[in-house]
């Protein structure tokens, strides 16, 4: 065969075989830069710096453990132990040989217990052996019962060998136990001490860096027991809506919040909140004995935390309310309700950016998106807080900026009008309701649905009001009254705002003109011109003083400037008062608004003159309303009614007519039908489309529009619309209407702030057709404002949660907050504390005696047939004669005063009716009661003479000291349980108030203490004491009686039900309506009380009978 | 600068830039592949069709930027020639174009959509298309200048010769794999998965984009009713694939680079696969922002731009703005116009046989022929109904509503 050709390569093999080299050297580098990047990842290195910040924390403690004290005996027992080896080396010999014995004797323990555990196991199997034999009838079954019964009397013997030589052995090992017994003392008390030292060192080891936990969290290694892992809450039924189905949630956020759920992590200024709170309570002994220790601990810890150099910054810190989220005994448990169901976010993420962290501001937006390499963040950033990338675009659910975590409140507690811990969230929705939102803007959800229409009924305006007041007030009503909630709906920033064209704001302001004349015409021409008669002259003074003390300002304010923040007086903002006293209007310019014949028929039956009038009636006098009516009248603004009106520029008028007319007909046809209307037609016709077009009949009552819809978008889920729905136009930084600046951050909470706070601000820059222009009006909302506001519509969300998650859901629940709904529709805050919160009328009663009562209790107070009358009418009873502030008379219908009794019920978990009040206590209780009560010293304040409920005596207010209720009203009015429990805790129940607490706490046991326990062997209560023995069995049965809190209240609860009336008079029937006749007719005089109805003449025989008693 | 990326915004506009690109496509098929001249009389066509649109661009300024890269374009072809196959010169237009577009990723609207996830492929793509289809262009302009001078293609020069398997092919394909691998995993680590929204049917992303190999097929909708785009025009181009190798008999050219001897084929198939597909593509991939509106490469995607909507119907055309009278009640007169062009249209093809292809009738024989030129004409009506949207806001040929029938 002849050898073959070589045959030369395509390419040269050295060439190939350095490309193979080059090329396998990437691929390693490839695969190392792929373990890499999957090991590297942010969440570890904050793992990591949380445990040297937790290191560092157990440092200080094991430093606080270790002081002197704790040194010196250690060292002391070092000593003694020491001393105790000595004295056992003293003795060797004998030691030596007890030990050697007790050694033989633990090996022979050794072999019992094996033997006998043995035997006990043989035993087990042979008994199998038996069964089976017996029931497969084998042959050999009494052989094996033989043996099993040989093998129990095996284990039984070898039982009692084991117990005899245990015996043996424990007596051996005391013997030893002798020459060790100080050693063993010493080594007792040294474990005692070092027990959570070493539980602290513990903890330490297993957060150091040491070689162990590298080990463990290497790359490759750390599938095995990692100590550096992914921390998850798998939550099954709050559930994320992907659209095609429901997926668990599972939130990882404390990945990274390490801290989350542990105390001890808290910002200085949260710790300083916490701390003053601790403090109080441990002062006011509200804690019990128990978790004295642990509050005590926490203090120091807490201030450790005050006290350290740097702040604890996120992602580390403790979540900052504790007693109610996340933590193990709060309402919401972090492992029953994760993070991302109330904040928001992507649940499964553990990046910062992919979780979906929004920035509340902008600086903190450029803070976050600062790296020292571009793009890619490290570890050298995250210590500054800078994340590279924030913004994931394609969430749906970004978490809720910092200023808006409470929209998360919504979703769960949108049927609650109070959120409770929730006060900011609550104040927004009453705020929401307050203001208006929901009259425009469906909200599908019960907090704001049926609710009353926010503003005045305008089918009566030519009676109170002129034509040129009512232009002016529409064009700006913010300048006649800074503080009202009425919005501005002409001349904003797209109309006469910097960036319309000069020439297009002359024409606006022609256009906006006509509009507010055709408002004002259509509204004038179509009013109802009933005449009202005045009341006479009144006295300006009294007027003022009558409003300043009987209950006005619950609901309203009458005053317009305030001292600034820099001391020169400034223009009051609606942010300068409580919410609550938002409810009227201000009263500064009634007198320019309005005439002293309309007021005073006004204040003296507000229905009279609007069925629908929010106003309740106060029950004045004529000479009161006279007197109120010439000092409200005083109230001038003329500044205001100097401005100027523009007449209608009847180009503008034809203009603005003929849009709407050419939507129906032609060009042609609409000028001729123009040709045919005088001025007056056009702008008739100009102003019912005017009004349809800003929707003035949503908060307004005005005849003709009841039909229609609200005309804003409904905002139901507005909190779950994506981001690209929203249209920010071109605006970026802009002015609001403060003047101050404001930056529109491309998130939608920025948006939806931005729009309540400058609604017109996304028309700027931009060119639309004037009928196109947005027409959300004003309500010049302070920033505190807008942002409450904002909360809550960005709570408003299409997520859905299980019945069972719902806050308030069960059938208690909902009567309360029915309740509490039409209590706030009537502003019962205005006056009355309620669930610990309201009365903004309080600060301007300097005596608390003269305070509205707190109804935080009322539910368990209070008999529901009694509440019911009082609702209906007040003066079926004048608990407190004194007061000042009346309550008014609200002419609830049955269904409303039902409503609220039975809201007060089920607040106070009681039935709604009992059968106590039908019932007397044993003459007995009675008769001890009665002389608790002198022992107290109650009737220093208290009466027991019976009186009329409807027209107690007035009592000497010089001392109000002693101001206090006839207790004859208590039973047709109390609960009979609530007296007894009102006595132990009156401070509890009603911080402040006047009652004193006669029965205090024992700061060691918690429970009630008696001051009678002692008092009543001493001399001055020798007299009692000789009328209580005959009641009791002997003088230790009286002195154990006289110790016992619980059994003196009930006494003194059955002694003042003893007392009462038995009747009350019957509520009056409703204030009629007064419709003034057409004619100018004297309108039919009120006294200050309805006139006593027959029945209660009957029930209430004269005060010098006494009712009730027997 | 701002100029510069006005006129490549400009440039870039579906109608412009697929006129250029099928300008382009002519120049070089005949200067730089055919050795053709500017003195001749394709040449003065190419400078006459030029100088029109320059006058037009008088009154229309996008004509002008089109005239002034046209004019470029047309210089450049001449000028290079055949040297447009030399390796300095295919290099230098690659770095120019890598420059360009590396300068580009400067404008941050440009970077924003270049540097997207999905699309960096598309982008990696424009350049591999472009440098394969040099290679074979180049290979088979020196093969046909080696065949005139009657010698062989290069490719049978080597032909004879035997190689071992290992190491000559099984290394150099681990070499390949080894480099594969190494790209795809630098490229996943350095591109994360672009992930978006979890999937809802009330709110589908703006815009909605096929994934990007049917983005020609999404463009085509543009132009054609569902019906076409998506049924009929994706079915032909899968079954005119398949019969190619029947239609075409051609035994030249095979196992080696060649233009002349096969100008017709290798025409119409790079016209199909670079302007007509890829083309749309790319177009589809950066071009096309929300609403499907276009938007040149520099131009910010704003959600509010508006493209106003006023195509019409050739009815429409012929019978109210030419004839001024009211649409016809009955839809067969109604849409006579159009379905008389169509059937014309479509008429072609015999009419073509004893015309200008008589010579590929003959040697194809009638079924390849009318199958071939049935195809050809599908192909080329995308061309034209773009044009003719283009010129005349033309929506559809014929519009019978009564059969949901649209063309």
């Amino acid at each position: 065969m002849k050898p073959q050709e070589p045959i030369p390569h395509n390419y040269p093999m050295r060439k190939l075989n350095l490309i193979f080299a080059l090329s396998s050297l990437a691929l390693l580098l490839a695969t190392g830069g792929l373990v890499f990047y999957d090991y590297v990842r942010g969440w570890k290195w904050f793992q990591l710096e949380f445990n040297r910040l937790q290191q560092e924390r157990i440092d200080q403690e094991l430093g606080a453990k270790y002081d002197e004290e704790t040194k010196a005996r250690l060292a002391e027992l070092e000593k003694e132990d020491r001393e105790g080896q000595l004295e056992v080396a003293r003795n060797r010999n004998a030691y030596v040989t007890a030990q050697k014995d007790l050694e033989q004797w633990e090996g022979r323990h050794y072999a019992a217990d094996q033997d006998y555990r043995f035997a006990r196991a043989l035993l087990d199997a042979k008994r199998y052996e038996v069964e089976a034999a017996i029931v497969q009838r084998r042959a050999d079954r009494d052989a094996k019962q033989r043996d099993y019964d040989d093998q129990i009397e095996k284990v039984e013997r070898l039982n009692l060998t084991l117990q005899q030589v245990t015996r043996d052995r424990d007596a051996a090992r005391e013997r030893v136990g002798v020459f060790l017994e100080r050693m063993r003392a010493v080594e007792a008390r040294r474990k005692e001490i070092l027990t959570s030292i070493e539980l602290l060192e513990k903890q330490r080891r297993q957060v150091q860096l040491a070689s162990t936990n590298l080990i463990l969290n290497a790359p490759m290694l750390d599938f095995i027991n990692p100590t550096l892992k992914i921390e998850q809450v798998v939550l099954e039924d709050l559930s994320i809506d992907m659209n095609y189905m429901s997926v668990p949630r599972v939130d990882r956020c404390m990945t990274c919040h390490r801290a989350i759920d542990r105390p001890g992590f808290e910002s200085k200024a949260e710790a300083e909140r916490l701390l003053n709170a601790i403090q109080n309570d441990l002062a006011r002994n509200l804690l019990q004995p128990s978790r004295r220790g642990d509050a005590e601990a926490r203090v120091a810890q807490l201030q450790r935390i005050i006290d350290a150099p740097t702040q604890i910054l996120n992602p580390f810190r403790t979540h900052p309310k504790l007693d109610t989220f996340v933590g193990s005994a709060s309402p919401h448990p972090l492992l029953e309700y994760g993070c991302t169901v109330c904040h928001r976010g992507q649940d499964r993420a553990t990046e910062f950016g992919r979780a979906g962290h929004t920035p509340a501001s902008r600086r903190m937006e450029i803070r976050w998106e600062k790296t020292k390499l571009p793009i890619i963040p490290g570890p050298w950033d995250y210590s500054n807080r800078n994340y590279g990338r924030t913004i994931n675009p394609f969430l749906d659910t970004p978490m809720y900026p910092r200023q808006h975590y409470e929209a998360g409140c919504v979703k769960c507690h949108a049927g609650q009008v109070d959120v409770r811990e929730g006060d900011r969230i609550s104040e927004a929705m009453q705020m929401v309701e307050l203001y208006g939102c929901p009259a425009c803007h469906k909200i599908d959800n019960w907090r704001f649905t049926d609710l009353k229409k926010n503003g005045p009924s305008l089918d009566g305006i030519a009676e109170k009001t002129t034509p040129e007041w009512a232009f002016r007030w529409i064009a700006s009503p913010q300048s006649f009254r800074s503080t009202t909630r009425m919005p501005a709906f002409f001349y904003q920033r797209n109309m006469v705002g910097p960036t319309v064209p000069s020439a297009e704001r002359a024409q606006n302001v022609r256009l906006q003109d006509a509009e507010i004349h055709s408002i004002v015409t259509f509204l004038f021409t179509n009013s109802s011109r009933r005449q009202w008669q005045g009341g006479g002259a009144g006295d300006p003074a009294r007027g003022k003083e009558l409003v300043d003390t009987i209950g006005c300002m619950g609901c309203h304010i009458a005053q317009d400037m305030v001292p600034g923040e820099d001391g020169e007086a400034r223009f009051a903002r609606r942010d300068d008062f409580p919410l609550e006293r938002h409810f009227g209007f201000n009263l500064t310019g009634t007198g320019t608004k309005t005439t002293p014949e309309w007021l005073f028929n006004w204040l003296k039956n507000p229905k009279g003159y609007d069925a629908h009038a929010p106003m309740p009636s106060l029950r004045l006098s004529d000479r009161e309303a006279a007197d109120i009516t010439s000092y409200l009248m005083t109230l001038r603004k003329s500044a205001f009614m100097s401005a100027p009106v523009r007449d209608p520029d009847p180009g503008a008028v034809r203009g603005l007519a003929k849009g709407y007319l050419i939507n129906t007909m032609t060009d042609t046809q609409a000028e001729s039908r123009l040709d045919e209307m005088s001025m007056h037609d056009q702008l008739m016709y100009l102003g019912g489309r005017t009004i349809e077009k800003y929707g003035c009949y949503s908060c307004h009552d005005i005849k003709g529009f009841e039909e229609l819809k609200p005309i804003g978008t409904e905002l139901t889920i507005q909190g779950s619309k994506n981001i690209h729905l929203f249209d920010f136009g071109f605006a970026h930084d802009h002015e609001a209407w403060d003047g101050k600046k404001e930056h529109i951050l491309h998130t939608v909470p920025s948006w939806i702030y931005n729009k309540v706070r400058s609604p017109r601000v996304y028309d700027d820059k931009r060119t639309k057709p004037y009928n196109d222009k947005l027409k959300m009006p004003n309500f010049q909302l302070s920033p505190r404002e807008a942002e409450m506001i904002t909360s809550v519509i960005l709570g408003l969300t299409k997520e859905r949660v299980t019945q069972n998650r719902r806050a308030a859901g069960d059938a208690r629940m909902r009567q309360v907050e029915e309740g509490r709904k039409l209590m706030a529709q009537n502003n019962c805050r205005g006056c009355h504390v309620v669930d610990q919160r309201g009365r903004a009328i309080g600060a301007l009663i300097s005596d608390p005696n003269f305070l509205p009562p707190d109804l935080t209790p009322q539910g368990a107070r209070a008999q529901s047939p009694w509440m019911f009358d009082f609702l209906k009418d007040p003066t079926v009873m004048k608990i407190r004669p004194w007061m000042q502030v009346r309550m008014p008379t609200f002419e609830f219908t049955d269904d409303e005063a039902a409503v609220l009794v039975a809201g007060f019920a089920a607040e106070g978990h009681q039935p709604q009716f009992d059968t106590m009040r039908h019932q007397m206590p044993p003459a007995r209780n009675v008769a001890i009661g009665r002389e608790v009560y002198a022992m107290l010293r109650c009737q220093q304040c208290h009466s027991t003479v019976p009186a009329d409920p409807a027209n107690p005596p007035i009592p000497d207010i010089s001392d109000t000291q002693s101001l206090a209720p006839n207790l004859t009203f208590s039973k047709p009015r109390l609960r009979h349980d609530w007296i007894a429990d009102w006595l132990r805790r009156p401070d509890e129940m009603i911080p402040g108030t006047r009652m004193p607490t006669n029965f205090p706490r024992d700061p060691e046991t918690g429970g009630f203490q008696s001051p009678l326990a002692m008092a009543i062997d001493t001399p001055q209560f020798a007299g009692f004491k000789a009328a209580l023995l005959p009641h009791f069995e002997n003088e230790e049965a009286l002195r154990r009686t006289m110790a016992d809190a619980i059994a003196l209240t009930n006494y003194l609860r059955d002694y003042v039900w003893s007392v009462g009336l038995d009747r009350t008079p019957a509520p009056g029937t409703m204030p009629q309506r007064a419709v003034p006749p057409s004619a100018p007719a004297p309108v039919p005089l009120q006294t200050s009380m309805p006139p006593p109805s027959p029945t209660r003449t009957a029930a209430t025989p004269g005060s010098g009978t006494v009712p009730g008693v027997r | 600068m701002t100029f510069l990326k006005n006129f490549i915004n400009v440039l870039s506009v579906a109608s412009i830039s697929f006129v250029l690109l099928t300008a382009i496509f002519a120049f070089i098929i005949y200067f730089n592949l055919l050795d053709g001249k500017i003195r001749s009389k394709t040449g003065i066509a190419f400078v006459v069709f030029g100088a029109i649109s320059a006058v037009a661009g008088i009154f229309i300024q996008p004509l002008l930027y089109f005239a002034v890269a046209y004019f470029l374009v047309l210089w450049g072809c001449a000028e290079l020639g055949p040297r447009l196959w030399e390796p300095k010169i295919g290099l230098w237009i690659l770095i120019a174009s890598a420059l360009g577009f590396g300068l580009s990723m400067l404008d941050p609207n440009f970077y924003k959509i270049a540097a997207k996830p999905d699309n960096v492929p598309i982008g990696a793509m424009i350049f591999l298309l472009g440098f394969f289809t040099w290679v074979a262009l180049r290979k088979a302009y020196y093969n046909d200048r080696q065949i005139a001078a009657g010698g062989i293609p290069w490719e049978k020069t080597e032909s004879d010769e035997k190689l071992f398997t290992w190491p000559d092919l099984v290394y150099t394909e681990m070499l390949c794999m080894i480099g594969l691998t190494v790209v795809m995993t630098v490229w996943s680590i350095g591109l994360r998965a672009p992930l978006e929204e979890a999937a809802n049917p009330t709110t589908s992303p703006n815009p909605a984009k096929a994934p990007w190999y049917f983005l020609g097929l999404q463009e085509m909708l543009v132009y054609f009713d569902p019906w076409l785009a998506g049924v009929v025009l994706p079915t032909l181009i899968v079954v005119g694939l398949m019969a190619i190798p029947y239609i075409d008999t051609n035994p030249r050219g095979n196992g080696y680079y060649s233009f002349r001897e096969r100008k017709w084929e290798i025409g119409l198939f790079l016209y199909g696969f670079l302007v007509l597909w890829s083309f749309l593509i790319i177009t589809g991939t950066f071009l096309r922002g929300p609403n499907w509106s276009f938007y040149g490469p520099y131009e910010f995607w704003d959600t509010n731009k508006l493209e106003p909507l006023v195509n019409i119907n050739l009815s429409e055309l012929f019978w109210v703005k030419l004839l001024a009278m009211p649409l016809p009640k009955l839809w067969l007169i109604r849409e006579a116009p159009g379905l008389l062009i169509v059937f014309a249209y479509l008429g072609l093809a015999p009419l073509l046989a004893r015309g200008p292809f008589r010579r590929f009738y003959l040697k194809m024989g009638a079924p390849r022929y009318y199958v071939g030129a049935f195809l050809f004409l599908f192909m080329l009506s995308l061309p034209i109904k773009m044009i003719l949207r283009w010129l005349f806001n033309l929506k559809y040929l014929v519009q019978i509503q009564e059969f949901f029938l649209n063309i």
